[in-house]
This record gives C-alpha cells, structure tokens and sequence, in this order.
C-alpha cells in the first residue's frame, strides 16, 4: 500500500509538470509542424522570471507565475520572429526548424547562464507541507501543480476548439494552403501559437522548477518527456497530451520503484523507440501520404 | 532575343556540360591536394604541441562532420545519434585495452566494426520514420544510452580500494592505452603521428564521401531525399541505399571514436552532450548541409572561431547558436554554397 501511494504521489507531482510541457509542445508540433526543441530551454526562462520577479523585485510569491506567462509570451513571439517567420515556407522547414531552434536552446540557456549563473536557485513559488495519507505525504505543491496544469490544458483546449483564432489554428494545421486561400494570415496565426505555447511553457517551468532545483538546463529531460507524450498521444490532441503525460509519469516512477531509479527516463525513452518502430508516425498519428 | 535552338546548339551545351563537370572534378581535386600539401607541411614549421593537438582535433571534428554529412545533408536522414555512433568505436576500443589490454590498432577495427553495426540497426530503424521523427527517435538512443552509463556506478572492477563500474560510469574511462606512438616516436615526435593518423583518416574519409556523393549513390540520396515517393516509383530502393550509407559512415564515424580515445586517453559520455551536439551541426550548417565542402570547410571555420573565443565564456557557446540559426535561416547553402553562387555569376558576367 505504501509502495502504491508513493508511486502515485511522486507520479502525480511529476505527471503534472510533464502535462504543462506537453501541452505546449504538442500545440506547436500539432498547428505549425514544428518540433520546438527550444521548449526546455523556455521552461528554464520561465522558471528564472518567477524567481526574478519574486526573489529579486520582491513582488508576493504568486506573482511568479503571471510573470512566467508573460515572458514565456515574449519569448514565444521573439522565437516566432528570429526563425519561423523567416522559414516555414522554405523546403524541408520541418526538420531544419528543429536544427533553429537547438541553436536557439542553446543561446537562451546560455543566456541565462550568463545572467543567473549556475549556481541553483530555488524556486520560490513554493508551498510547503500537506496532507499526511496513511504514511505517505500528499504534498500541496503537487495539487497546487496538477490543479493549474489541468487549468492550461482546459484553456488551452477551449482556445483550440471555441474561439476563432482557435478554429484558424486548427484550419491551417489541416491544410496551410487551403486556410490561406480561405484568407486566413498564416504568418499572424504561427505568431499566436508561438505566443500561447510560449506563455503555457513559462508557466510549466515555473511548475518544473518547483519541484526540481532551477538550473538553465532544467528542461532538458522534461523537454524529451513531453516529446515522448506527444508522440504516444498523437499531435494536436491536448487533453489525449494530458491523459499521457500522467500515464507515463506513473509508469516511470514504477519502473523508478521496481527496478532502480536509473531505469525510469529510459524505460520511457526505450518506449518511445519501440512505439516509433512499430507506429512510424506516433501511437495516433496518420501518415501524411505524400505527393508525388 | 531568344533563337530557336539548333542541334548543334543542344550538342554544344551537353559538352559545354561535361565540361563543367569535369572542370569540377579538377578543382576538386586541385583544392584537396592543395589543402593536404599544406597540411602535411605545417610540422615542420614547429607550431608547438597546441596547435598540432589542435588540427587533430579538428581532423577528428571534420570526419565525424564528413560523415554525418553524408546521413544528415546527402541522404537528409537526420539522424542525431552521430555521437552515440562514435562513441560506440571509442568505447569499444577504450573497454578492449582497459580489460584486455588490447593494442590499439587491432581494437580500433572491432571498434569500428561494431559502430559500423550500431550504425546499420540506427538506419533500419529509422527507415520509416520522416523528418522530426527521425530526430526524436536518434535522440531517444542517444540519451538513453547517456543516462544508462552515466548512472552506472555499480562496482565491476576493482583496483585496490578504487571500484570501477564496466562502462566507467559518470567519469568515463581512462588508462587504457593509446596508439603507442610515446614508444615508437618518442615523447617529443608523439602528437605528430596521431597528427598525420589523423589526417590520413580524414583524407579517406573525404575521398569516400565524395566518390558516395558523386557516383549513382549520390544521385540515389538526392532523388530519395527530395521526392521519396518519385523516386520510389522509379524504382530506387531505399533499404539498400540507407543501409548502406548508415554502415560505412558509421565505419568511419567509429574510426574516429577510437582515434579521439587514443588522443586523449580519455573517453566518456560527455561526448553526447547537446553542446558538442550544436558545435558539430554548427559546422556541418555553416560549411554547408549537403555540400561535398561544407564539412572540411565548416569545420576550419569553427576551429578557428572556437580557438578565438575562447577566453568569452558563455558568449561561445551563444555566438555558435546565434552563427547556426542565422545560417540555417538565412544561408541554407553555408559558405560553400555562397562562394559557389559567387563563382557561378563572376563566370557568367565573365562570359558574356
């Protein structure tokens, strides 16, 4: 029993922070075709603004997360504006924006090296404590982090699926061509899903970096985690993104607690090769077909 | 004016063709000999211990760079796992002398052998996946392979009270012989001969890239890179042709690997890090994705900028990002496809 609600607590907290960053991720991969590998480095901004404004500024300990939102935002449209403006039409976009946005990785961490240093910062948007089930410790900062993942998932599966910006989102993800000539401004809509999956990445690093010690290369595993969900759950679906991401979180921490703490990350990575070797284009996803 | 073309005129621009072909081939081979006269003579030049260290390295550099060209830029299978491929021959060679004591030049064969073969397995798997998936998959390999040794702390072997774990864990491994070039060349003549080791290695490896990109190989990527299904439908077969490609430049990759071990008598899973990652990408963009050039001359230019920066700190590792965005967004071609545009319009202004 105690074993079970360990794995359940730990995988919870971790399958909160693993939603947030898919949930980003898939968005983008999903509207834009573009897997951002810029995403863990983003959820390092995110995380470093919070303990910014809170830590540094002095504002109140919740401020860090509006914060994050609002420079995730800001560093969303700079991405959108240093290389997908500049790209998505060229040939093979697909594959050379991943090489952009390494490069891109690359600069903001070490810009935040450069700012922060790498000594590890502690995350103050933080509570303590929680609520004792019978020996295992529920901690309020898990529910705290599940509560707002779940919040960015429903905003953003509301964005997606009620609003306008949402259904030209969708229309040009479908067929870029035909939205454009339905007079949909492809360039002002990869603008605004750069600038949601900014924001909702900031606000993950703020939940990443509550749990783990801040450092500028703190997304880089849950940048891979929330690519490995992406590619179980399908692209574009964000609640089958949400689903995932706590499935997974709760297979790694049993394989954590049954094998040995250094089997978890690769029995997820060991998943995702074998689901890519079987299902060539994700668990959900179509192949594209092709033109000849 | 536009005159209706004659026989004649189509014959004279088919020669006119195989002139420039040829022509091409020339200064091929006029730039490499150059290239390598000029590298053979450094030497003697005495340039001190640093700078020969420093060419061998960027021999080491280029022919990874070279290699993984011909996967990522030729074939445009972009495979991330380059690194984990090299250090399949590094450890293989590192692993042979540590518990065998196995001489260099006879392990550095098994250990690009076996990277030739983790190579192959890398290119079957990704033979269906396209683009990003490609990416996510050869990542997935690589890191997976990174956390497994880097948290492999468990004891294998033991050295009086020191503990070893079998892959040498976070620390990597070390002691376990080199080329034994201290003993045949003396202390002082020693970097020399990994020097020229190294140069004899990246010269074949070149010529080998240029005679995959240049005979109907080459052509096969191209055709299969850019219109998988055209090129399907007119019967080029795919398996054969990635296989094939991933087996040799994995060969060489691992050669490389196991020369890296016998230079540095070191060799661990740093290797696989995401800054080494953007620092062989940055030269493979900058010389030119896909150019038979781009790696040797992405590669010089790299060096060069990283023996520059050197005393920038952080600001190295932002400029390398910032020179391969800026290249891959706004200069896909790199600096050989750039002085091959300016070679092209100063002939034709010339021969008009």
């Amino acid at each position: 029993m105690t074993g079970f609600l360990v794995v359940f607590e730990s995988g919870l907290s971790q399958g909160a922070i693993y939603a947030a960053a898919a949930i980003a991720l898939a968005m983008v991969w999903g509207a834009m075709g573009m897997l951002n590998m810029a995403q863990g480095a983003f959820l390092a901004v995110g995380g470093y603004a919070s303990f910014a404004v809170v830590s540094t500024l002095g504002f109140p300990w919740w401020m860090g997360l509006p914060a994050a939102i609002i420079v995730g935002a800001f560093i969303g449209a700079c991405l959108y504006y240093s290389t997908v403006k500049w790209m998505y039409r060229a040939p093979s976009y697909d594959t050379n924006i991943v090489i952009a946005t390494v490069g891109v990785a690359i600069v903001v961490e070490n810009g935040l090296l450069k700012i922060f240093t790498a000594y590890a910062k502690r995350q103050p948007f933080h509570v303590d404590g929680g609520i004792l089930l019978d020996t295992v410790t529920l901690r309020y900062q898990t529910l705290i982090n599940t509560a707002v993942a779940l919040i960015l998932m429903l905003v953003v599966a509301w964005l997606l699926n009620r609003t306008r910006t949402g259904t030209a989102i969708r229309a040009v993800s479908l067929d870029r061509e035909a939205a454009e000539l339905m007079g949909v401004s492809v360039q002002k809509i990869y603008l605004q899903s750069m600038v949601i999956a900014g924001a909702i990445a900031g606000a993950s690093g703020v939940l990443l970096t509550s749990v783990i010690p801040m450092s500028p290369y703190v997304g880089h595993d849950a940048l891979l985690k929330a690519a490995i969900i992406c590619v179980i759950a399908g692209l574009g679906n964000i609640p089958a993104a949400f689903a995932a991401a706590f499935i997974l979180a709760w297979v790694e921490t049993s394989v954590s607690f049954l094998a040995g703490a250094r089997f978890g990350f690769p029995a997820l990575l060991l998943l995702v090769i074998i689901v890519l070797l079987w299902r060539p284009y994700g668990l959900f996803g179509r192949s594209q077909g092709g033109r000849v | 004016m536009t005159t209706p073309k004659t026989p004649s005129e189509k014959q004279n621009r088919s020669i006119q063709r195989h002139n420039t072909r040829r022509n091409e081939l020339r200064l091929d081979i006029a730039i490499g000999l150059l290239l390598l006269g000029l590298l053979i003579i450094i030497p003697i030049f005495g340039p001190g211990r640093y700078i020969i260290g420093q060419i061998t390295l960027f021999f080491i550099w280029a022919g990874v760079v070279t290699n993984w060209n011909l996967i990522f830029g030729v074939a445009g299978i972009y495979s991330l796992a380059q690194m984990a491929v090299f250090l399949v021959g590094g450890y293989t060679a590192a692993l042979m002398g540590f518990y065998g004591d196995a001489p260099f030049w006879i392990s550095a064969w098994i250990g690009a052998i076996l990277a030739g073969i983790a190579s192959v397995i890398i290119g079957a798997a990704t033979l269906r996946l396209r683009g990003p998936y490609v990416m996510l998959l050869t990542l997935a390999i690589a890191v997976m392979i990174q956390k497994l040794v880097v948290t492999d702390v468990e004891c294998f072997y033991y050295e009086g009270a020191l503990c070893y774990p079998l892959t040498g864990g976070p620390r990597g491994l070390m002691k376990f012989g080199d080329f034994g070039f201290r003993e045949f060349l003396g202390y002082k003549q020693a970097p020399l001969g990994k020097y020229y080791l190294g140069m004899i290695l990246l010269t074949i490896s070149t010529i080998f890239a240029f005679v995959i990109i240049k005979s109907p190989f080459g052509s096969a990527f191209r055709a299969l890179r850019d219109n998988q299904l055209l090129a399907a439908s007119r019967g080029i077969n795919r398996v054969k042709y990635q296989i094939l490609v991933f087996g040799m430049s994995g060969f060489f990759t691992g050669l490389m690997g196991v020369l890296y071990a016998g230079h540095f008598k070191t060799i661990g899973t740093n290797m696989l890090e995401i800054e080494l990652l953007l620092f062989l990408l940055s030269m493979m963009v900058v010389g030119g994705l896909g150019t038979r050039w781009g790696p040797i001359m992405g590669g010089i230019i790299i060096m060069v900028s990283n023996e520059l920066m050197k005393e920038m700190g952080e600001w190295r590792m932002i400029a390398f990002g910032v020179i391969t965005v800026f290249f891959i967004v706004a200069l896909r071609e790199g600096v050989v496809g750039l002085a091959n545009n300016a070679w092209l319009r100063w002939r034709n202004r010339s021969s008009n």
